[in-house]
């Protein structure tokens, strides 16, 4: 049961249905006792009427006598009792008719019982003693058993009524008490990193509801702080990181255009140059995955065949591995539609593809390979170089790291590539990972995208859509 | 050619300023928002230059009002956000350009330059310069008469040069215009595809027709 206001419907109507049983069984047990205990007092009265027929010399009294006499008192009122007297040695001294030859059975020890006499039936007994006489008097339990019965029949039929319609106030109790807790959930689900200023209503009572909705509100409004932190310091630290950067540059270009320099003053202000563009896309990149990470990277999703993109990606992946005597393959099997952004997309082939061409040895063979799954886009790009142990294949998508292989190497990157890959296969829904090349060298990265119209790149495309509001910070839902 | 520049940093502001005027720009440099309402109010300007962190308020609110007002002169952002959010939410409040520190001045002078020359730009159709001769309508080049076979991208770099004969190429700018992307291109893509176009053009003449502006971009020569 996956609704809480059900569980608590059927929790309701199951301990007040029990409650009711159990009142039931306990109605059941007193309405019997007494109804017995009624029958004990007809008895009683019986003997005390047997006793005063029989007269106070009771004891003197001969056989016929006793017989006779019982007998008249006992007669008027045989439809109810049945009678029979023993004399303590001599066995019976009289049985009313009804009994009809049978007789009362007797349990030793007890002077009140409930027995099953044969051909009679069951019977309340209540046993007296009379000098040297037992006088026996049963009165049939019938009626008892047929009150009884019709109280469990009304109890049953009265249970069930309960039952059901304790389970429709359970509901409805159940909706009512859930209301709030609804309404909490569908203001929570609508909050979203583009409406953060949004709070969920708070009643004016105190009750649990209600300080949950403001439990609920106190952490909106650190999710918002802690957000906007964000949102202003990637804003800060960028105008505060490059606008002296930005003097720096001038200044550097202001002394190579002056001139006047030797020559290896020159070749100082032209690394120093070099140096500034590496730090300032650093910082680019830094940024990008600070953002990344607090969801306020808005992706410009587009529903389309990678084909085309593809195509146009292998044109430059091609000259590019040309260039430093690489070959370059791809083998683009397949249609389908993804959601991507090209522009991002374009930048994780980007970054796997120059880490490929500084691994891979002169003559080296780079191949890319873009297939359709059942349910994914899987885009896999393999170098013949050195590859990377199967421990640290996950650690090369952290930040700065480097291995030893590539830090040997001359190209200086800046760390972050496979960061970025991830981050923004990330925000594509998707997944990347390294795996080992086919042949006994290489590394092979592979990135997968959903086929799906996912919900969220729908929301994503409608975030942008509506979003592009200026000064208002557009970002995207996760 | 009257240049306002917005800049809150009094040292950059000065720079631009100063960059400009060598040019024969007549530059005027205010650091607020309010100051350039002020300016803007006084005299017209050809171009207006335009930082968004400003102490007292936001440039794009100021783009915004004088899109709203009717200012329709280029304006170029000049800003230290370089997301690619902020730049569609800039070029979509008005802006004509959007140039990120850490700039180039030569950057910074091309970029002015060609928003100064958006505003009066007849394109031709078929473009020459020096022994090339390129057919935008027919798709094709030239050099000496001789046809030179480009593929697509060649073809789009080429073009850029023609359309600025003689001008330092920034490039971010190249970048933005053949493979359209906001993300400086990584690599030497580009050093790649020039050294293709210097293979192919650089024996039909004895002169180099390209140059390399280390750090900036690249140059066609006259």
């Amino acid at each position: 049961m996956r609704s809480i206001g059900t569980r608590l419907a059927l929790l309701y109507a199951g301990v007040s249905t029990a409650t009711m049983v159990c009142l039931f069984v306990a109605g059941y047990y007193l309405l019997n006792s007494h109804l017995v205990h009624g029958l004990d007092l007809l008895n009683a009265a019986e003997f005390e009427q047997i006793k005063a027929e029989l007269g106070p010399e009771y004891e003197n009294l001969s056989v016929e006598k006793i017989q006779q006499r019982t007998h008249s008192a006992v007669e008027v009122a045989s439809v109810f009792f049945y009678v029979e007297i023993h004399a303590k040695r001599n066995g019976v001294l009289f049985a009313s008719s009804n009994l009809a030859g049978h007789r009362l059975p007797d349990i030793p020890g007890k002077h009140v019982f409930t027995v099953t006499a044969d051909g009679i039936g069951e019977l309340r007994v209540g046993e007296f003693i009379l000098g040297p006489m037992d006088v026996m008097i049963g009165t049939s339990y019938r009626q008892v058993g047929v009150v009884m019965e019709g109280y469990t029949e009304t109890s049953l039929i009265l249970v069930c009524l309960m039952l059901v319609a304790s389970v429709i106030m359970g509901l409805v109790l159940s909706r009512a008490a859930m209301r709030p807790v609804r309404l909490i959930q569908e203001t929570a689900n609508h909050i979203r990193s583009d409406n953060l200023s949004e709070r969920i209503p708070v009643g004016a009572v105190h009750d649990e509801i209600s300080n949950l909705a403001r439990l609920l509100n106190e952490m909106f409004d650190r999710l918002e702080l802690s957000f906007n932190q964000i949102r202003r310091f990637t804003a800060e630290a960028s105008h505060e990181l490059k606008t002296p950067l930005s003097l720096v540059r001038l200044q550097a270009e202001k002394l190579l255009v002056e001139g006047g320099l030797t020559p290896s003053q020159e070749e100082a202000v032209q690394m120093q140059l070099e140096e500034i563009t590496r730090l300032n896309k650093i910082i680019e990149e830094l940024l990008f995955l600070s953002r990344a990470e607090a969801q306020a990277v808005r992706l410009d999703f587009r529903r389309e065949n990678p084909r085309v993109f593809l195509q146009s990606f292998e044109l430059d992946a091609r000259a590019l591995a040309e260039h430093r005597g690489m070959s370059f393959t791809a083998t683009i099997e397949g249609d389908g539609a993804v959601d991507f952004d090209s522009k991002w997309l374009r930048q994780v082939l980007l970054n796997l593809l120059q880490n490929a061409i500084n691994v891979s040895p002169p003559g080296g063979r780079i191949r890319l390979t873009s297939v359709f799954m059942v349910d994914v886009w899987r885009v896999s790009l393999e170098d013949q170089g050195p590859g990377v142990p199967a421990e640290q294949r996950e650690r090369i998508f952290d930040r700065f790291v480097r291995l030893e292989a590539a830090a040997t190497n001359e190209v200086k990157g800046s760390g972050l590539g496979l960061a970025i890959s991830r981050s923004i296969i990330g925000l594509h829904h998707g997944v990347i990972r390294a795996e080992a090349g086919s042949g006994a060298m290489g590394l092979r990265v592979v990135f997968e995208l959903p086929i799906g119209d996912t919900k969220s790149a729908d929301q994503s495309a409608k975030a942008l859509a509506a979003g592009l509001k200026p000064s208002e910070p557009v970002l995207q839902p996760d | 050619m009257k240049i306002l520049i917005v800049e809150d940093e009094r040292r950059l502001g000065n720079f631009i300023k100063k960059g400009l005027s060598e040019r024969s720009y007549t530059a005027t440099w205010v650091p607020t928002c309010r100051e350039a309402r002020d300016a803007l109010c006084e005299t017209g300007y050809d171009a207006i230059i335009l930082d968004l962190g400003l102490p007292d308020g936001d440039g794009l609110d100021l783009l915004k009002e004088w899109r709203h007002s009717g200012f329709n002169e280029p304006v170029l952002i000049l800003s230290a956000r370089d997301a690619v959010e902020d730049r569609i939410k800039g070029l979509d409040v008005g802006a004509d350009d959007y140039l990120a520190k850490p700039f180039s001045l030569e950057e910074l002078l091309a970029r002015v330059r060609s928003l100064l020359r958006r505003q009066s730009a007849v394109k031709d159709t078929v473009l020459e310069h020096r022994h090339i001769r390129m057919d935008l309508l027919g798709r094709t080049v030239t050099a000496k008469g001789t046809p030179v076979d480009l593929t697509s991208r060649e073809f789009a770099l080429l073009e850029i040069f023609l359309q600025n004969p003689g001008r330092i190429l920034p490039r971010t700018l190249i970048a933005e215009k053949v493979w359209e992307s906001h993300y400086d291109i990584d690599g030497n893509l580009l050093d790649v595809y020039m050294s293709k176009l210097r293979t192919k053009f650089d024996v039909t003449t004895d002169r180099p027709l390209f140059k390399t502006v280390r750090g900036v971009g690249y140059q066609m020569l006259p």
